[in-house]
């Protein structure tokens, strides 16, 4: 059944990559990400207010520790890119992103300095009744601060056509 | 000084609906937020080469959709909510010019772990009534009063 998936691409499954940025996240991080989402929730930017909930201070907006392009260190490639990808043994004509499935197991805070490990978890084929056959791989990140505390966990698909 | 809006777990209704968020994704949109993200793929902003990919315009990034649906949970919520849980496939492709409209409704309430927790139903729909998100889910942990 699996025709289109080589032993190869296979031998990807469990791979490893982690990397450490190379400072804390920061407070302008945060209100940038807010501002470009429209976002004026004031658990983003106000520490006074921020110091009045359970939080105890400005929180980040959720998702913005999944986002960690910023952490690698890699120049743009010839189309911009800059973020962590696999060097897959898999050519495929058509990308596209499948969806997100985020645990979020703490706040992340201006001072954390961000971790993450990302695996491939799984690599599969299945025919889709839009464009046929098409490769799925999904990979799993891990998200931790400098205390080595899990802040999140972000299962994510991305479809290869062939 | 101003207490801080919140939602408490308490004062949730199963079946009452999140406020919409509406969205216009524009080129200075997405710019933002591959800046934000540090992501300068010519996806978010070169026209002639997502053109030469047979794509009509720049295009979202799909992470932006859930920075989105997150930031509708947590402005609902309030000071002391926090997401715990978001899941969502994409259906299609947001480009630079359509206007998204995000809806939500509280599915259930539990508590998990010690956590109160709302659970919600998302969705995202461009104006034109193209589904990019349908049935996303969510779990909110929300303040308690006492």
């Amino acid at each position: 059944m699996s025709t289109r998936i080589s032993d190869e691409l296979k031998s990807w499954i469990g791979r490893e990559a982690t990397y450490t940025a190379p400072e804390e996240l920061g407070r302008a991080a945060i209100r940038y990400f807010a501002l470009a989402l429209g976002d004026d929730n004031p658990i983003h930017h106000d520490e006074a207010l921020g110091q009045s909930t359970r939080h105890g201070g400005i929180i980040a907006p959720p998702t913005l520790v999944c986002e960690t392009n910023q952490i690698f260190p890699n120049t743009p490639d010839e189309n911009g890119y800059i973020g962590h990808s696999w060097p897959l043994p898999l050519s495929s004509s058509r990308f596209m992103r499948g969806g997100n499935e985020y645990e979020f197991h703490q706040p992340t805070r201006p001072d954390d300095r961000i971790t993450v490990t990302w695996r491939i978890v799984d690599i599969y084929e299945r025919d889709t009744r839009k464009s046929g056959a098409m490769i799925f791989v999904v990979s799993e990140a891990r998200y931790t601060n400098q205390r080595g505390e899990l802040l999140a966990v972000n299962r994510e698909t991305n479809i290869h056509q062939p | 000084m101003k207490e801080p809006r919140t939602r408490r777990f308490e004062d949730v209704t199963v079946g009452e609906t999140l406020p919409p968020l509406e969205f216009d994704v524009t080129l200075t949109s997405l710019v933002m937020y591959a800046g934000a993200t540090w992501d300068f793929h010519r996806y978010h902003y070169d026209a002639d080469f997502v053109a030469k990919l047979g794509m009509l315009a720049p295009f979202m990034d799909g992470q932006m959709a859930g920075a989105l649906l997150a930031r509708q949970l947590m402005q609902w919520g309030g000071a002391d909510a926090f997401v715990r849980k978001l899941s969502y496939r994409l259906r299609g492709t947001v480009y630079a010019g359509d206007s998204i409209v995000l809806h939500g409704t509280v599915s259930g309430k539990c508590v998990e772990e010690g956590r109160t927790l709302a659970l919600c139903t998302l969705s995202m729909t461009k104006s034109d009534g193209t589904q990019i998100v349908r049935n996303a889910t969510a779990a909110v942990e929300l303040g308690r009063s006492s």
